[in-house]
């Protein structure tokens, strides 16, 4: 029953399979196809199915198309891989899948590696995968993101290390194949929208082999340009993505971080992103918006500068009105200083000039005047009572002193009478005693012993007293003798008694 | 307000940004008077400079080629080309 329907549905493919094998080597098989000993189906499909079998592991190369993931329930995929003209089914699977180092999809460029197989209750031939890569784009894009990843994971892409791109760049080096389109659009670009900013065009070959390494030189001689431009525009125009795999270059990648000068990249078109893009400065999606990135457009510096112009003018106004307005306020508080001091410097003046001593200079003198005549009075009342005082005074005075004076001849005669009666009995007293006393001193006069020693007697003294006896002198005694015109000092040589008196025998001592 | 350059060595941006400088110190009104007006002066001649730049202001293209010593020296290039203008404006 199988056998009828799959005759009946599958009969088309079956010819087509069976011409696709005449083409083969089964060729032999078909030419011997007769009526009389035709096969049945399953025979048919069997001798097919050997020769599939036959056909050793191939590699092959296709789209996928048609593919719905693995089947919820086996786990193995079915879909079909194509190329422009043929396209074949292909299974994969359920274990071969599970080991995949990518998600299939429609229109991934896969290779994959298996051998022909047919299912013999369809007769249905498909291509059984036992492993699979990507290819071509596929796998360059792969490749790329894993690039990508990489430098990622450096920081190289860090928004952190992107460095500042000038809002208006003086100088731009541009760096692009110069025989190409793009570089006339940088220039008409800049020229349109601002003309001031200078350009720099370096020449570098953007595709094929050994570009990376010219744009990385260009980049390099870019960057060493004296005075260095404000940034570099690494700009190429829209290709396919092989054409545009110069820009995911690691090297030229390399060389984009660490260039010197900031980078700004246009590369492609739209939706292309290169590596190139993700390390540089600044993305820009086309050359054109990377080369209108780097300054503003003249109208609007036209437009700020007028309002500059604007805003310079009225912050002056401003600034000279405060300045005017301050120099208003000094003035007049100058003038209000002024006025005050001036008010008080006349009114001290008109208190000075009202004092009398300034309105009549006269009231002075007047007033000493009049001083002066008081004193005056004074001074005449107090000599005329004091003369008056001392008349009256003396008045009294006279009559006690004619008085007091009245018996003085009186006193003066018994005084002169007292006198010579004091001197006559006065010398009456003396009679008397005078001759007494002159009879004295002539007894006196002849018993002096001045008088026996003028008779050459002597008196000698020891220290103890006159020496009247030997008893009161002992050899060595100094002795003074007493002569009647003067003194002999002796000393004794020796003491003798009276039977052997000899008085010339005593030595003088001296 | 020191060191000034002659505004026509200063590339446009410099001068831009020292117009706006000077604008804004204006604007923030605690200068002298002198020093504003001084700064006003200058603020003026930048002015008048960048609005002449503007004015005139025409491509100038180089490339970047070596020499015979193999050292790079920049050459005069042609500017865009007007073409995209109608030729009779």
């Amino acid at each position: 029953m199988e056998g009828w329907n799959l005759t009946g549905t599958s009969s088309g493919s079956f010819i087509d399979f069976a011409n696709a094998m005449a083409d083969s080597e089964a060729a032999g098989q078909s030419a011997a196809g007769k009526d009389t000993d035709a096969l049945s189906v399953s025979q048919a499909v069997e001798i097919a199915a050997n020769a599939l079998d036959a056909i050793p592991q191939l590699t092959v190369i296709g789209e996928v198309t048609g593919f719905r993931g693995p089947n919820a329930r086996s786990g193995h995929c079915y879909f079909q891989i194509k190329d422009d003209s043929s396209a074949v089914d292909c299974k994969i699977w359920r274990g071969v899948y599970l080991k995949r180092a990518f998600d299939l999809r429609d229109g991934l460029q896969v290779q994959f590696t298996g051998s022909f197989d047919l299912y013999k209750p369809t007769g249905r031939m498909s291509f059984i995968a036992r492993s699979f890569s990507l290819a071509g784009e596929g796998l360059l894009r792969q490749q790329v993101a894993a690039l990508a990843e990489k430098l990622r994971r450096e920081g190289l892409m860090d928004e952190t290390r992107k460095r500042h791109v000038p809002v208006f760049c003086n100088r731009v080096a541009v760096v692009t194949s110069l025989s190409g389109a793009v570089i006339d659009d940088v220039k008409r670009t800049l020229r349109r929208r601002n003309p001031l900013v200078e350009l720099i065009c370096v020449g570098a070959k953007v595709q094929g082999e050994g570009a990376p390494a010219e744009l990385i030189e260009a980049l390099r001689r870019a960057a060493a340009i004296e005075p260095a431009p404000d940034c570099i525009l690494l700009v190429r125009g829209g290709g396919s993505f092989e054409d545009l795999m110069t820009f995911n270059d690691e090297c030229l990648a390399r060389a984009v971080a660490s260039c010197p000068v900031p980078v700004v990249t246009g590369i492609g078109h739209e939706p292309d992103t290169s590596i190139c893009d993700m390390v540089s400065d600044r993305r820009c999606s086309t050359p054109t918006a990377a080369a209108e990135s780097v300054a503003p457009a003249l109208a609007d510096l036209v437009e700020v500068t007028s309002t500059r112009e604007r805003r310079l003018a009225n912050a002056m106004n401003v600034r000279l009105a405060a300045a005017q307005d301050a120099l208003g306020n000094d003035l007049q508080r100058v003038q209000r200083a002024m006025d005050a001091r001036l008010e008080r410097i006349r009114l001290t003046l008109e208190a000075a000039a009202a004092r009398p001593c300034l309105t009549d200079p006269t009231v002075i003198v007047d007033r000493r005047r009049v001083e002066l005549s008081q004193t005056a009075e004074r001074l005449d009342a107090a000599i005329e009572h004091a003369h008056k005082r001392f008349a009256q005074q003396l008045e009294l005075v006279t009559p006690r002193l004619r008085g007091a004076t009245a018996g003085f001849s009186k006193k003066r005669h018994a005084l002169e009478l007292s006198t010579s009666q004091l001197r006559h009995v006065g010398a009456s007293l003396l009679n008397a005693p005078h001759s007494q006393l002159a009879s004295s001193a002539a007894a006196l006069d002849a018993l002096s012993p001045l008088k026996v020693l003028a008779r050459g007697y002597s008196i000698a003294y020891a220290p103890t007293g006159v020496l009247t006896s030997i008893a009161d002198a002992r050899p060595d005694d100094e002795v003074r003798i007493a002569l009647a015109d003067g003194n002999v000092r002796a000393r004794v040589t020796s003491v003798e008694a009276a039977d052997n008196l000899n008085v010339d025998a005593a030595d003088p001592a001296n | 307000m020191e060191n000034q350059t002659n505004v026509d060595e200063l590339s446009y941006r410099e001068a831009s940004t020292e117009l706006e400088h000077i604008i804004r110190n204006l604007e923030s009104g605690d200068m002298e008077l002198e020093a504003s007006l001084k700064s006003y002066t200058r603020g003026v001649e930048l002015l008048r400079s960048l609005r002449g730049r503007l004015a005139d202001a025409e491509q100038k293209v180089s490339v970047l080629m070596a020499d015979i010593d193999g050292n790079d020296v920049l050459q005069p290039a042609d500017a865009a080309s007007t073409e995209d203008k109608p030729s009779f404006l």
